[in-house]
């Protein structure tokens, strides 16, 4: 070995030892800097020095043919890997990763969900040490996910044996809030040792079974730069691996013998190809509870110390304190400084020589938030952890149709952020038109980057529409995914929903999605759809189907106007449609068991409603038809009910038809459970007609009363829950009605007066008024 | 006559209740040794020393020192902390969660003397906080130092030394302004004389307040800014719990010279599992709900029952605590409102401890006695 070889152990995100191994590049001046991280990604590597390259980014490294199967490498200001890539691009020293590249993983043992960062950090148990940290407040006791479990790890160990209660706390005096001074190669010497004597203390850590390749691997690639003859290289990888890197490890471990281990690693598997992209990342995927192992429990506070050197304490407060006030709640500058004499009382009183964050979030509970723990919550949130989103330059390679939805969220003007914005667009303006196309589209490929409103879709406003959007890191990856479909949104989306179409089966599904596609605009796979659903709709056997199918069209017709979107292509749709409806209606209520019937009486009352907003007797008057031909047909009772009550509501019959009708479906030779059904087909849910036409209550009063015992106890069930199921001031009024009508012995046949009659006036009462009638009118009165 | 009462009275005369700084002096003095860290001004103790007597630990040279707060060590060491940049300290908390037992042994531990306390009361008046006067000596010489008395506050802002505050939110809201001046100028002005008292270093305030009982009167923010808040949280875990209540009732049965051995750890652990369950409004295994009493449920009243459990059983049983003597003390603890309450016990009786195994002699001496 002739190279001048430097192994710099550190702590993945630690801000310390970004500082210390800036400081140690800037003492060594490496003409090779190693970094622990894939190399599958040398290609992209070059463009973490572009300037509108903004952390927090992250490396996704994926396999184009399935890019669910993909591994994040995050990277923020104050990674120390980050530190180094932008060191040696900068001085145009060669950089390169080194660690074991994804073609070589095993799939076997790598199957994760996409959500989840398989990094290969994942695993280190250097990476590892902030799990048991203490929480700085009770509100971030969250339990951590079972992937960032960490193992009893070397740290843990060491920290023990130093009299420290957790590895973090140890980690982070040693190493990460060590102020500037020291020779920081001593320093990485010193970890050097500490991780030597662990590693041999615990041996290598069972939880990663690709840690032996993962090092033979790297060992492979510090021989080869050394044999390209680099000489001073600097190597930054995790601290546990460092005292197999050093020279002497490399001397000692026979480059067969990690050559054959590597060979054997792909033996047997099929060749991969994978390709990689810089992503933007965010600042809450980096923590612990999003389920990233290497992660750590605060991201904004890490920025903080990477950011400020002096002060840190003072400068963190008053950040505190202003974002109080932002969030109208008190913060003075004097207790600002109170909170800081604290935190540094506190932090002499435990031993340590810098206060932290633990010191700080005490001080911020007692003195800022006078003991309450809420604001504390939304500080942690928003301070503490961050919501910072990293943004990549647009000359990222990546896959044509992630640029074009860059590409869009630029012209449109939309700009990604990692918290949740809500959008109000106004569709009669063409840019937000263009931005709710964009947002329906995305929606339509599986990326919910924008969750629209419910009550909007009920087509309560028709010109508003009301999302809320969020980018999250891992829509990157379900572009990727989607990237399959086409190379823009547009051809996307459309070549997505041809292919939904084709395969779908029920005719529900597919006029849910032509609202949806209507909404997205776009043309050729609306075309596709509705042929599939006259192809669909044609071949049904079951009506109920093509009942639900036909509300959701119905909508487009009555609303797609607003949208200049092509409504004339819905209507023979729903005209042929509702023809078969019609057709097939009588049949398919033939004979219905209670359930069935149910179900039939809430599609009547569905396809009504959507009728109903339509307004055109063209389509109204085959369809009420219908509706009394099913009335009169001997049917269950409560599809033949809803009939009459659709009827009714419609002004297709009067109201003295409907009481003929009730009473013919309540005369005593009617079986009672018949005849409670029709009237729960006829009632329930709203008793409006109850209050306003006196005939029918009556007619269902007198019904009532007839009954005998037995046949009482059987309808009271269902007559209770009909009308269990009305508005409380509808009950009142029919309740009042009732009392009103028996008081007065009111003839069940006519109509009940609502006016008082005289056997309701109590003289005396009356009485009782005329002092003061007398007091007000003057002495006027008779 | 009199001499022999009083020389047999003497003899017996030992406080009902020591303070903390005689009770525990062994163990002050024994901190007091080992103690190298700087210690503010007119402190006793440094600051990790007196963390180290409320929770307990054992000193360098074998000292064992016992725990007087249970919970968490951070709070104690804001608090501790807080006292150290002279900030007023504010222990808040529903009854019950030891505020005043934290603040007289902090104030042991710190100056040496807890003795300096104003009970708050609803007709706490402002002489109470400040001074007040000899009237005889006031009617005859005139407005001097001489015919001054100072009150508590006063007193430790000349020696330089804690003053505790207790209850402060039962404190009219005119009279608790009182201590506005006195925290953030450090002084107290004595118009009459036209003369003043200034604080000396080591002077400081800890003042308890709880937020759930009725007739409590909200502190003003002026006065809130001024005091560095620290909640005291009821017992975390049933294991925490059960170790407060036992080791009180130890303490307690000695200095009211209880003959009967300490209770065992099982009855304890029942009255301490019914207060849970009450307060939380559930049981312990989270499967049913319960109704809660308008009481606080909360340690303290466990320690009493306990307590009271035990003199009963010494006096009156056979020495050993059984269901039967903590009943009475439990319904006592619960039944507050004699309509809503006894509804409440009722339930549970018969819901909860009905059920229990092993809890029929508890369920039966309860159902005697409601």
């Amino acid at each position: 070995m002739t190279a001048n070889l430097h192994i710099l152990g550190i702590r993945h995100h630690g801000p310390g030892s970004a500082r210390m191994v800036v400081r140690a590049l800037e003492a060594l001046k490496p003409d090779a800097v190693l970094i622990e991280g894939p190399p599958d990604a040398a290609d992209v590597l070059p463009l973490a020095a572009d300037p509108a390259m903004v952390p927090p980014v992250a490396l996704l490294v994926y396999d184009p043919e399935q890019p669910q199967d993909s591994s994040y490498y995050p990277f923020t200001e104050f990674s120390p890997e980050w530190q180094a890539i932008r060191w040696a691009l900068g001085c145009s020293a060669a950089v390169r990763f080194i660690d074991l590249p994804q073609t070589m993983r095993d799939r076997r043992v790598q199957i994760d969900p996409p959500d989840a960062e398989t990094s290969g950090d994942t695993t280190n148990p250097a990476a590892l040490p902030s799990q048991t940290a203490p929480q700085p407040g009770p509100a971030l006791s969250a339990e951590p996910s079972p992937a960032a479990e960490p193992p009893p790890d070397a740290l843990e160990a060491l920290a023990r044996a130093a009299g420290f209660s957790d590895g973090e706390a140890w980690w982070g005096r040693l190493i990460e809030e060590r102020r500037a001074g020291d020779n920081p190669l001593e320093v990485f010497s010193a970890i050097h040792e500490a991780m030597a004597a662990a590693r041999k203390e615990l041996g290598p850590t069972p939880h990663d079974p690709s840690e032996p390749a993962r090092e033979a691997h790297m060992r492979k690639a510090i021989r080869q730069a050394v044999k390209e003859g680099f000489g001073t290289i600097a190597v930054i990888c995790g601290a546990w691996h460092a005292p197999v890197l050093t020279a002497e490890a490399i001397k000692a471990t026979p480059a067969k013998a990690d050559d054959e281990l590597l060979k054997e690693l792909i033996k047997g598997q099929p060749k991969r190809k994978v390709a990689a992209t810089w992503i933007p990342w965010t600042y809450n995927r980096l923590t612990f509870e999003s389920g990233y192992g290497a992660g750590v429990v605060s991201p904004g506070w890490y920025e903080h110390l990477w950011m400020h050197h002096e002060q840190v304490s003072t400068r963190w407060m008053t950040k505190v304190a202003r974002f109080m006030r932002e969030e109208d709640l008190d913060a003075s500058p004097a207790s600002v400084i109170e909170s800081v004499r604290l935190a540094d009382t506190l932090a002499a009183m435990r031993g340590r020589s810098i206060t932290g964050l633990d010191e700080l979030s005490d001080a911020t509970l007692a003195v800022l938030c006078q003991g309450n723990p809420l604001p504390m919550r939304i500080i942690e949130q928003k301070l503490i952890v961050g919501n910072r989103l990293g943004e990549i330059p647009e000359s990222t390679p990546s896959v044509p149709l992630l640029r074009d939805i860059a590409a869009q969220q630029k012209s449109l003007r939309m700009k990604l952020s990692a918290v949740e914005t809500v959008l109000d667009l106004d569709q009669r303006k063409e840019t937000d038109l263009a931005r709710s196309r964009l947002l329906h589209r995305l929606s339509l490929l599986g990326i919910p980057w924008g969750q629209l409103h419910g009550d909007q879709k009920q087509g309560t406003s028709t010109f508003h529409e009301i999302w809320t959007v969020q980018w999250k890191p891992e829509f990157a990856v379900l572009a990727i995914e989607a990237a399959r479909w086409g190379n823009t949104v547009e051809s996307a989306a459309t070549a997505h929903i041809k292919d939904r179409a084709r395969s779908a089966e029920e005719l529900a599904e597919l006029t849910g999605l032509l609202d949806s596609v209507m909404l997205a605009d776009l043309p050729s796979a609306v075309e596709v759809l509705s042929d599939r659903i006259g192809a669909l709709s044609a071949v049904a056997a079951s009506i109920s189907s093509l009942m639900d199918a036909l509300p959701p069209l119905v909508r487009i017709l009555r609303y797609g106007n607003v949208r200049a979107t092509d409504a004339a292509l819905v209507e023979p749709l729903v005209r042929g449609l509702l023809a078969r409806i019609c057709a097939g209606l009588g049949p398919a209520c033939g004979s219905l068991d209670d359930d069935a019937a149910g179900a039939m009486r809430d599609r009547l009352g569905a396809v009504a409603a959507a009728l109903g907003t339509l307004a055109s007797d063209e389509f109204s008057m085959p369809w009420l038809a219908e509706l009394r031909k099913l009335g009169e047909s001997d049917i269950h009772g409560l599809v033949a009910g809803r009939a009459w009550r659709l009827l009714l509501d419609a002004h297709a019959c009067d109201t003295q038809a409907a009481a003929d009708r009730i009473a013919l479906a309540l005369s005593p030779g009617n079986d009672p459970s018949v005849a409670s059904a029709w009237i729960e087909g006829f009632l329930a849910g709203s008793g409006a007609v109850l209050v306003h036409d006196q005939r029918l209550l009556a007619i269902i009063d007198r019904w009532i009363a007839s009954l005998t015992p037995t046949a009482f106890e059987q309808a009271c069930p269902i007559v209770r829950r009909t009308f269990s199921s009305f508005a409380q001031p509808e009950r009142r009024i029919i309740g009042e009605n009732l009392k009103r009508g028996l008081a007065t012995g009111a003839d069940a046949g006519g109509p009940v007066t609502t006016a008082a009659t005289a056997d309701d006036y109590d003289a005396q009462r009356g009485e009782l008024m005329d002092p003061v009638l007398k007091l007000i009118l003057g002495e006027q009165m008779p | 006559m009199s001499t022999s009462v009083n020389n047999t009275h003497s003899a017996v005369a030992a406080a009902l209740r020591e303070t903390a700084e005689k009770q525990y002096a062994a163990e002050l003095a024994a901190l007091a040794k080992v103690d190298d860290r700087e210690r503010p001004p007119k402190w006793n103790l440094s600051p990790w020393a007196v963390v180290t007597y409320l929770m307990g630990g054992t000193l360098k040279d074998g000292t064992e020192i016992s725990a007087k707060y249970v919970g968490n060590r951070r709070l104690m060491e804001i608090a501790v902390a807080t006292l150290a940049t002279d900030r007023a300290l504010l222990l808040l908390g529903v009854p019950g969660t030891a505020k005043s037992w934290v603040s007289e042994h902090i104030a042991a531990a710190i100056s040496g003397d807890s003795t300096l306390m104003v009970q708050g009361t609803a007709g706490t008046p402002e002489e109470a906080i400040r001074y007040g006067w000899n009237y005889a000596l006031l009617l005859a010489k005139g407005p001097s130092r001489d015919a001054l008395v100072p009150g508590p506050v006063m007193r430790g802002m000349a020696e330089g030394k804690l003053v505790r505050f207790e209850e402060l939110t039962r404190v009219p809201s005119e009279v608790q302004d009182t201590l506005i001046t006195i925290l953030s100028e450090k002084t107290l002005p004595i118009p009459e004389l036209n003369s003043e008292t200034r604080a000396v270093r080591g002077f400081n305030i800890i003042a308890t307040a709880n937020d759930r009982d009725r007739g409590v009167n909200e502190l003003s923010s002026a006065l809130k800014r001024r005091f560095n808040a620290v909640v005291l949280p009821v017992p975390d875990t049933m294991d925490d719990e059960v170790t407060i209540v036992h080791q009180r009732v130890g303490q307690m049965g000695r200095s009211l010279a209880l003959p009967g051995e300490l209770p065992a750890m099982e009855e304890i652990r029942r009255v301490v599992t019914i207060f849970r369950e009450l307060r939380d409004g559930k049981t312990l295994d989270g499967k049913s709900k319960l109704k809660t009493p308008s009481g606080s449920m909360s340690t303290a009243e466990a320690i009493g029952v306990v307590t009271s459990g035990m003199a009963l059983a010494s006096h009156f049983g056979d020495g050993t605590l059984r269901a039967a003597d903590v009943a009475s003390g439990i319904l006592g603890a619960i039944v507050k409102d004699p309509v809503q309450d006894k509804i409440v016990m009722q339930e549970y009786l018969e819901t909860v401890v009905k059920e229990r195994d092993g809890w029929k002699d508890l369920y039966r001496a309860c159902r005697e006695v409601l």
